[in-house]
């Protein structure tokens, strides 16, 4: 009990003291995760977008495809990312493994299926009429589909922090593509999992901290921007 | 009344069986037509291909004399015409920033967005709600709005799919008073509803929709029927 209340204040003392390694390593996972759900989303919502708005032959196959791919384990993105980018993988003339690239490359793969199954659902229960009140007012179809982004963005902002919250706090994956060099790809997860492996449990601790401090931060964000949270008439 | 749109051999099915098949119909200049029929009939898809929100199997579509493919149609209809929800869609933002939101894809400059947006609410009768979220106020005020934001963008032609359903009467009353006036400022307006004899004090023409057949119908007002307005 007296080593643990002594890590939580060490923990503390790490995080307000700027130590440097710690904040490194958080300023290393918020860099790579950030890119990561930029490149996603913006893709990941078209993709929806169309999913829900188009007919063709396949899409029901592809609708639940993503569905089924949201509960795909990191290590599985992990391994399949680290094959490609090996040395004698398909990709390994990029010399990209144990690099942000490859993390983000990750990342990205993780978060996208999860972004597109939830926004798809957010698209599909969008009210039709929005579109039609856009066009028949004179939107061309990329500003209608603005206007219908606008309308059921608090779906894609929940959608978009579930993302984020997996993709920050995934190990599997940063793990096997990112490799945990200190100073470079050591990020929150990957640092908690090294540091309780040591028996170091401070760093750990504050690391935790932050990332709990951020879920926290993340989930009053939204609750703000969701307003009232009533339904609209 | 010159021609404004004509359609001709319209056709369009809907899960196999044909829901619409029109030989002819002719919107005019600053005409009031009400479209009667009974519910499914298919007055609101019938609106919808007019608003180039639906694609029909088939039709010839004549604008200002000009016989036009369906796309060039779609296109130069949603210069002209306007289609309103049987319950209109707000957006969810100020009741200004609705009325604006046509102007805006104009690219108008602000000053004449703002001029523009003043003389709606003026004309709506709702410049004490320009403030307000569109999405808080109520049935009747919905409505003015929506007429508000459609008028703004000077169109050639309002649809209005069942304008006057679920109301209570002030707000009918409403709602005809502004009807009379888009058609005092030149607008033609083509209004569905499945109780004509609320609306035909409004109307100058009336077609009944049956088995995807216009039909047109005399027209009654104060229980007297009127002569029949030739209309294709």
């Amino acid at each position: 009990m007296d080593s643990l209340s002594a890590a939580t204040s060490e923990s503390f003392r790490l995080l307000f003291s700027g130590d440097a390694d710690l904040w490194v390593i958080i300023f290393t996972s918020f860099s790579v995760s950030i890119r990561a759900i930029m490149i996603a989303a913006p893709l990941a919502f078209i993709v929806a977008f169309l999913m829900a708005h188009l007919r063709y032959p396949g899409r029901r196959t592809m609708i639940a495809g993503f569905s089924a791919m949201q509960s795909i384990p990191a290590v599985v993105v992990g391994l399949t990312v680290y094959l490609v980018l090996s040395r004698s993988g398909p990709l390994g003339d990029l010399k990209l493994l144990f690099t942000h690239s490859a993390m983000i490359t990750g990342q990205v793969l993780l978060a996208f299926p999860l972004l597109v199954a939830i926004s798809h659902s957010t698209f599909q229960a969008a009210d039709q009429r929005v579109w039609e009140t856009a066009v028949t007012l004179g939107a061309k179809p990329y500003r209608a589909f603005f206007t219908l982004l606008h309308e059921i963005r608090f779906g894609l902002i929940a959608a978009f922090i579930a993302a984020f919250g997996r993709i920050i706090a995934e190990v599997g994956c940063s793990m096997m593509v990112g490799g945990n060099i200190l100073g470079y790809t050591r990020n929150i997860p990957t640092a908690i999992a090294l540091e309780t492996s040591k028996g170091e449990f401070s760093q750990a601790i504050a690391l935790g901290i932050v990332l709990l401090s951020m879920a926290l931060f993340l989930n009053g964000l939204l609750a703000f921007f969701q307003g009232r949270g009533v339904m609209s008439s | 009344m010159s021609e404004i749109i004509h359609y001709s051999n319209l056709r369009k099915s809907v899960h196999g069986e044909l829901l619409l098949n029109i030989d002819s119909l002719v919107i005019n200049e600053q005409a009031c037509v009400a479209l009667s029929g009974r519910n499914g009939a298919g007055k609101s898809t019938l609106m919808r291909i007019i608003a180039g929100l639906e694609t029909p199997d088939s039709v010839t579509v004549t604008l200002d004399d000009k016989t036009l493919s369906w796309r060039r149609a779609c296109q130069k209809m949603r210069t002209h015409v306007i289609y309103l929800h049987q319950n209109p869609y707000l957006f969810d933002c100020s009741v200004t920033d609705n009325i604006a939101y046509g102007l805006r894809r104009k690219k108008l400059p602000l000053k004449d967005i703002s001029r523009k947006v003043s003389d709606a609410l003026d004309w709506a009768g709702i410049g004490h709600l320009q403030l307000r979220n569109a999405r808080e106020l109520s049935g009747g005020e919905r409505q003015r709005v929506a007429f508000a934001r459609a008028r703004i963008l000077s169109p050639r032609v309002l649809l209005l799919d069942e304008p006057m359903t679920n109301m209570d009467s002030e707000a009918r009353e409403q709602t005809c008073r502004m009807i009379r006036r888009l058609r005092e400022d030149g607008v033609s307006i083509l209004l569905a509803t499945h109780e004509y004899h609320t609306v035909a004090h409004l109307c100058d023409a009336h077609l009944s929709l049956q088995a995807g057949r216009l039909h047109p119908q005399p027209l009654e007002q104060d229980g007297e029927e009127r002569k029949i307005i030739p209309y294709r």
